[in-house]
């Protein structure tokens, strides 16, 4: 009994598909708004499943490849491609990656050709797959910004386009679905710190009393941030899934290591209060957002001189993190 | 050279094996998983796994090297949790590229070896990714 991926087996892609809102929040997580509509490009992917498609969806933000309604492969601008995760870290070199493309990418094989040929295990092709075809499907599936439905007129599907990489391991399009909603609503608990996905980080001085230690992952990100890269940037740099980089600059910057770099250190207060805040310049906070966010400045600035409020803010941060 | 699903076989083939998963604990995505009897059931295990992982990961009492250690921290290797009723094991796989993946375990207390569960898991976490 094979469950691939989201541990559901490949005939439940048909049966859950007809009803994509049916795939529930993610466990554990309470949502901070009314659950939005299904959006426009995951709905259109729950009928092609349905219809056991093969092609491309293609959307302003990546493609999702489908082989008889399952998904077969994931791009997005967004998100660094296998190649990069691959050869960032070393373990092939970029001409034995183009060699292997310009050999079996006209028969749709590469993926088995880099195995056959032992530049990988099926293993690592398999894991290295899965990592970079989830990451790329949650922007590609998000309208690259992640939460604004964008319009269905955006997203066009092209029948019988396979793409080079060839078969793998096929994610069956509920389990996508649900993985998809699922980063969402990690990324939503981790809100106020939205406006840093498109920024240029600077990592800070740990706070405090902090105890808590970067992962080793999360200390490449530290030193790669020199206030000129965005996450975006750092992704491609390190050859990092896209959507981990996003969420753990959040994590980050909630434990008050990484901020942007146009917040001012160590200031008078009223000079911080407003533009400066966290969250209170993302363009989707609201006026009572952006109030918080100038007590949020003015509290942070309190706390750069008082250890004891800036364990309380540390505190509350961890606290909304988690809710 | 085994897949990831050859490699969770083997896992469910250890005497006393409940469920076997490969998750990605940046978000608590089941990659892949076998056993159980409701498909749910690997989304909650890998979800829960995934939290304790986080946060023994990112503590630096458990991931503080010994005296004479190069770097400043020793890599995990294991997170195990026991219960009356049953062993969990969970063995970080470490992939040359950029990843935070491990194999999780759920044993029958009653007829599972720990230990020998444990050295199983080590080597097939190191068989999926080493040529």
């Amino acid at each position: 009994m094979r469950q691939p991926a989201g541990a559901r087996g490949a005939h439940d892609a048909h049966d859950e598909s007809a009803r994509p809102s049916a795939a529930g929040p993610p466990r554990g997580s309470r949502p901070a708004r009314p659950a939005p509509a299904v959006h426009p490009a995951r709905h259109l992917l729950g009928r092609l499943a349905e219809q056991r498609a093969t092609g491309a969806l293609r959307g302003p933000a990546g493609t999702v490849y489908l082989v008889d309604g399952a998904v077969q492969h994931a791009e997005s601008p967004c998100a660094p491609h296998l190649d990069v995760l691959l050869t960032a870290c070393g373990k092939i070199s970029p001409q034995a990656w183009e060699e292997s493309v310009r050999a079996a990418a006209p028969a749709h094989r590469v993926g088995r050709y880099l195995v056959e040929n032992g530049r990988l295990t099926r293993g690592e092709l398999e894991l290295c797959h899965l990592v970079a075809l989830y990451d790329a499907a949650f922007f590609a599936l998000s309208g690259g910004t992640g939460r604004d439905a964008a319009g269905l007129g955006e997203y066009g599907f092209e029948p019988g386009a396979v793409h080079w990489l060839g078969p793998v391991l096929p994610v069956p399009v509920p389990s996508l679905v649900r993985e998809t909603e699922r980063r969402g609503a990690l990324l939503d608990r981790l809100s106020d710190w939205s406006r840093l996905d498109a920024a240029a980080v600077v990592p800070r001085p740990r706070p405090v009393g902090c105890r808590r230690l970067p992962t080793p992952g999360q200390r490449r990100l530290l030193e790669a941030a020199d206030g000129r890269r965005t996450p975006a940037d750092i992704a491609r740099l390190l050859g990092r899934p896209a959507y981990a980089t996003v969420l753990d600059v959040r994590r980050l910057a909630a434990a008050g290591l990484v901020a942007a770099p146009d917040r001012p250190a160590p200031p008078a207060p009223q000079r911080r209060s407003g533009a400066a805040a966290p969250g209170g310049a993302a363009p989707a906070a609201g006026a009572s957002a952006s109030r918080r966010g100038s007590v949020r400045a003015r509290a942070e600035a309190a706390a750069d001189s008082d250890p004891g409020v800036s364990l309380l803010i540390r505190i509350r941060n961890a606290l909304e993190a988690r809710l | 050279m085994p897949g990831m699903d050859e490699c969770l076989s083997e896992a469910m083939a250890m005497p006393g094996a409940l469920v076997a998963g490969l998750v990605d604990w940046t978000s608590g995505l089941a990659l892949g998983a076998l056993g159980g009897a409701d498909p749910q059931e690997h989304e909650a295990a890998a979800a829960d796994a995934a939290e304790v992982v986080r946060a023994v990961a990112e503590s630096p009492t458990f991931t503080a090297a010994g005296p004479g250690a190069a770097g400043p921290e020793a890599p995990l290797e294991d997170v195990i949790v026991t219960s009356a009723a049953a062993y969990h094991l969970v063995r970080f796989v470490d992939t040359a590229f950029d990843s935070r993946l491990f194999l999780y375990v759920r044993l029958d207390r009653a007829t599972a070896n720990l230990a020998l569960a444990r050295m199983v898991l080590r080597d097939l976490a190191e068989r999926l990714v080493l040529a």
